[in-house]
């Protein structure tokens, strides 16, 4: 039986609803957790419908009262387009105050009395909110001239975070224990992975001197936006006619310094975690891409086993198009000295890491409702047997904001329980793009390098 | 029904050798095709001397030819294209209605008047025929001829007429041609050439044409075939895809000639919302522009500006003509336009979401897949613009045709414009903005083959250009234009 405080616990603190228990989250009877996740489900649909303008406009579009089977959500879950759905001249011209009115239909907490007359920068804007309101708006790289918005709250990292420990730190006899958090990336960022740095550091390192980033700055939103911008135009022969807005041109000791972190690549950092974690039991969460640099740089030094065998490497985010050796996981196992990485499916959208498990399956975590999809038609598939289609998502921590989501991704689901011993539905490491196929805008939770480098040596180049 | 096997050409034989499975998805194939490997030794012409042949045709000749061929491809005598037009469904994105109409098409692209046309609109029949005499400002005497080269042509398939009119152009300059079939349309080519060996077996311009599929990137068989002793140019049609595999073979000796992907445009003056009337015209030739051929063109128009200005009465207009152009879209013929075989996921998406952003755009239509019309609310294109088909247009509203120039770039191939006193305007400026064509509003779609293409002249780039100068002493110095201070040229 399960009664509403049950409900409202396991929606906004499912680490409390599960004793604190991995185990527990993975092993509930597969009716049982269906049972409460739609409760969840309607629980999240009730409280927001009436004060998420944007949802509502597409639950009427439905002609969606209520919801009474999981599937029956299904036509609710946000195309990714949803978060970029303003006019990009809005961000071209600095005009924070109608971005914020957008982004007011999209959340609950009022923004009505946030000033944005002192922002000049996505990076000011992006500040503002994170200073004065819970939200933590993850944005994407910005590749088709628009940059998504995707917005979570603090709370919502902060109890990733504190599940994730249990997976690094599992007993309660090791809450106040800290551990080393190797980040190969900028210090800090707003991107969908850079907004994990903050609560790896937060909840994982403890203190600044346990995290280790490859680079001290921080990635800024308005370069990698006017890096996909510069591409964009380089492309369609349009960069003479681009113009650099004043604001940029003056933080042009910001790029260069930058660009040099960028352009210095991974050499400097091995070294630096060689001298200082050596036999460390370390933390860290990346891309594959970027483990496969940082695993060629130290092996190429020579440097082989470098942490503990106990120490916790989180892949994410798959090749992403690039093509990595087939070896590189065992480079990066032979580099990290541990004997097996833990690969997680995760995005900017979902507040969830969905960790591979002994038999090579990724695990959706039991917060996060997986919808596997028709590609053309967008029906849910039924929820049984091995399936294969469109992933997409409803998030239940989302409390302020909407949590369904409709990915690109292609994805192979078995519903029956995993060899492994766990009951959650569990997904085949071999996840492909839907819009690989058509060369789309794909929301991705890093820029990569080039993008980067490109934007750098355009604004230098025109500042010179 | 099982996948369709689809015949190679090879100068002038079907072949059904070795069938192999290609395209679709999963365990289905979209239709099986001889091995491209096994037909590599047969399907380029290795010895140029046997380009002889094709010196002894004149313009006539090919028209005469074409003249024959025409006829015999209407599809109620065709059995080949009929039997393209049944299996269309396991490769086209068309719908079996437009594809037959544009098969319809294809005779009135043989007759002499269109044949002559092409030949003297692009090359000049003079100067394919024979040597012609060009002037020599400098004394002696100097003649230039378009001779016929060796080319593989990797043609695009969004419509019937790309492989119709190849083959016409290899005919008309003589050449040699390998035709690269693509997977979304893997048989027109073959359909037209195996009719050409019924109509005319044995002739030199039925011999000098093969027509084979291989999926493009395919390195067994572009690392042999695309080598300077079998072939002097690639003529590339398509995506980007396509061309990033040809460009790994360009070095001296292979010329690339590319018609790159574009996307097509409107601009619409403030003349059209002057009165109802013009309105609603301008909306009905706008829905040909978008909808024509389900949208599957580059010319076909996807972002459409109109002058109404921005205000509230200017956003009212365009709201008002974008719904008077969702309803033209739908009015027109299933035979020039139909619902899309295949509608976009990511594009519905997109339209659901921007549903919910009301204060930026309006979407009209839509909810069945049947075509849509977004307005925008401010002056610039949605961000998925050219992600645009299935008869979707953007409508976007400006204060003055020039602003819709800023959404113009390398990638816009034809600009629509009303009325016909605006794109006069225009058209002085839109080519330094990467604008390639500009039409009368709704004649995008009508494509002309005897005018320059994308900004450029591929006929005149498929031919080599030889030039035979002469001179005699007794009227050019030997040394005069090296020293002009040579002594007489006498007998030594």
């Amino acid at each position: 039986m399960i009664t509403g405080p049950d409900v409202r616990l396991f929606a906004d603190d499912p680490m409390e609803f599960f004793g604190g228990s991995r185990h527990a989250m993975h092993t509930m009877p597969p009716h049982d957790l269906a049972a409460l996740q739609l409760a969840a489900l309607r629980l999240r649909f009730t409280e927001l419908r009436d004060r998420l303008p944007v949802l509502r406009a597409m639950a009427d579009e439905q002609g969606i009262d209520g919801i009474t089977r999981l599937d029956d959500a299904a036509p609710l879950l946000f195309p990714h387009t949803i978060y970029k759905s303003y006019p990009a001249s809005l961000l071209l011209e600095g005009r924070f105050d109608r971005l914020t009115t957008w982004l007011s239909r999209l959340v609950t907490v009022d923004l009505s009395g946030l000033d944005v007359s002192g922002c000049d920068s996505i990076d000011g804007w992006l500040d503002l909110l994170d200073g004065r309101t819970e939200l933590r708006l993850a944005h994407s790289s910005g590749t088709s001239g628009t940059m998504s918005f995707i917005p979570h709250t603090r709370e919502q990292y902060t109890r990733l975070y504190d599940i994730v420990r249990l997976e690094v730190l599992p007993g309660p006899e090791r809450s106040g224990e800290r551990l080393d958090v190797v980040w190969p990336g900028f210090r800090t960022g707003r991107s969908g992975i850079d907004r994990h740095a903050a609560a790896m550091a937060e909840r994982i390192a403890g203190s600044p001197d346990r995290f280790h980033s490859a680079h001290p700055g921080p990635l800024s939103a308005d370069v990698m936006f006017l890096a996909a911008r510069l591409r964009a135009a380089a492309a369609r022969g349009e960069a003479g006619r681009m113009e650099i807005p004043a604001t940029l041109r003056e933080r042009r000791a910001e790029f260069e310094e930058a660009q040099r972190a960028a352009a210095a690549g991974m050499g400097r950092y091995v070294e630096e975690l060689a001298e200082r974690l050596a036999g460390r039991r370390v933390v860290s969460l990346s891309l594959w891409a970027t483990y496969h640099e940082m695993a060629a740089a130290g092996l190429v030094r020579g440097i082989e086993g470098l942490f503990a065998p106990d120490s916790v490497i989180f892949p994410g985010g798959g090749a992403k198009g690039t093509a990595l050796p087939a070896d590189w996981a065992g480079d990066v196992e032979r580099f990290a000295g541990v004997p097996a990485l833990r690969y997680c499916y995760a995005m900017a959208e979902v507040i969830a890491l969905n960790l591979i498990c002994p038999r090579g399956r990724y695990h959706i975590e039991p917060w996060v409702v997986l919808y596997v999809l028709d590609p053309d038609t967008g029906a849910p598939l039924p929820r049984e047997g091995t399936r294969t289609g469109r992933a997409a998502f409803f998030d239940l921590l989302a409390d302020v904001c909407w949590g369904g989501f409709v990915s690109g991704d292609e994805v192979t689901v078995d519903w029956s329980p995993c060899g492994c011993g766990r009951t959650t539905p569990h997904l085949s490491m071999d996840i492909g793009r839907y819009s690989d196929r058509r060369g789309d805008d794909k929301i991705t939770c890093a820029a990569t390098p080039e993008a980067l480098n490109d934007a750098l040596d355009f604004l230098n180049g025109a500042l010179l | 029904m099982g996948a369709p096997t689809i015949p190679a050409f090879v100068r002038g034989e079907t072949v059904w050798d070795d069938p192999v499975a290609f395209g679709g998805t999963g365990e289905a194939c979209a239709f099986r095709a001889p091995d491209p490997v096994a037909l590599l030794d047969r399907l380029p012409l290795t010895d140029p001397l046997r380009m002889r042949d094709l010196a002894e045709i004149t313009t006539s000749d090919v028209v005469d030819y074409l003249a024959e061929l025409g006829p015999r491809l209407r599809l109620s005598v065709n059995g080949f294209l009929r039997e393209a037009l049944e299996h269309s469904a396991a490769w086209s994105d068309m719908t079996p209605e437009v594809l037959a109409a544009c098969y319809e098409q294809l005779p009135s692209l043989f007759t002499p008047e269109a044949v002559r046309a092409v030949a003297e609109g692009t090359v000049g029949a003079r100067f394919l025929d024979g040597w012609q005499e060009v002037a020599s400002p400098g004394g002696g005497t100097a003649a230039v001829r378009a001779v016929g080269a060796r080319a593989v042509h990797v043609i695009a398939g969004n419509s019937p007429i790309i492989a119709a009119i190849t083959i016409i152009r290899n005919a008309l300059v003589r050449g040699d041609a390998v035709i690269k079939t693509p997977a979304n349309d893997p048989l027109t080519a073959v359909a037209v050439a195996r009719t050409m060996a019924e109509t005319a077996p044995g002739h030199p311009l039925t011999r000098h044409l093969a027509v084979a599929y291989w999926k493009g990137g395919n390195a067994a068989v572009e690392d042999r075939l695309y080598q300077p002793g079998n072939i002097d140019k690639i003529v590339a049609w398509g995506g980007l895809a396509s061309v990033r595999h040809v460009t790994r073979y360009i070095q001296p000796g292979v010329e690339l000639v590319t018609l790159d992907p574009k996307l097509s445009a409107t601009i619409v003056g403030a003349e059209a919302f002057a009165d109802e009337a013009s309105m609603a015209e301008t909306a009905r030739l706008a829905a040909v522009d978008v909808g024509a051929l389900n949208q599957l063109g580059c010319f076909n128009a996807r972002v459409v500006h109109v002058v109404t200005g921005l205000d509230a009465a200017g956003l009212e207009r365009a709201e008002r003509w974008g719904e008077l152009l969702h309803r033209e879209i739908l009015r027109l013929p299933a035979a020039v336009s139909t619902p899309a075989r295949w509608f976009d996921p990511e594009l519905r998406a997109s339209l659901r979401a921007l549903r919910t952003s009301p204060d930026w755009y309006r979407v009209i239509g839509g909810h069945d897949d049947e075509g849509a019309v977004v307005v925008s609310r401010v002056a610039e294109p949605v961000d998925f613009h050219t992600a645009l088909s299935g008869r979707v247009a953007n409508v976007v509203p400006v204060a003055s045709p020039r602003d819709a120039l800023k959404a113009m770039n390398a990638y816009t191939q034809t600009v629509g414009v009303y009325p016909e006193s605006l794109k006069r305007r225009l058209r002085d400026l839109l080519p330094l903005y990467g604008v390639q064509r500009l039409v009368s509003l709704g004649y995008a779609t009508r494509f002309r083959p005897d005018v320059p293409q994308d900004a450029m002249e591929p006929v005149r780039r498929m031919v080599k250009w030889i030039v035979d100068e002469s001179c005699s002493p007794g009227d050019v110095h030997p040394l005069g234009h090296l020293d002009r201070r040579a002594e007489p040229w006498g007998r030594s």
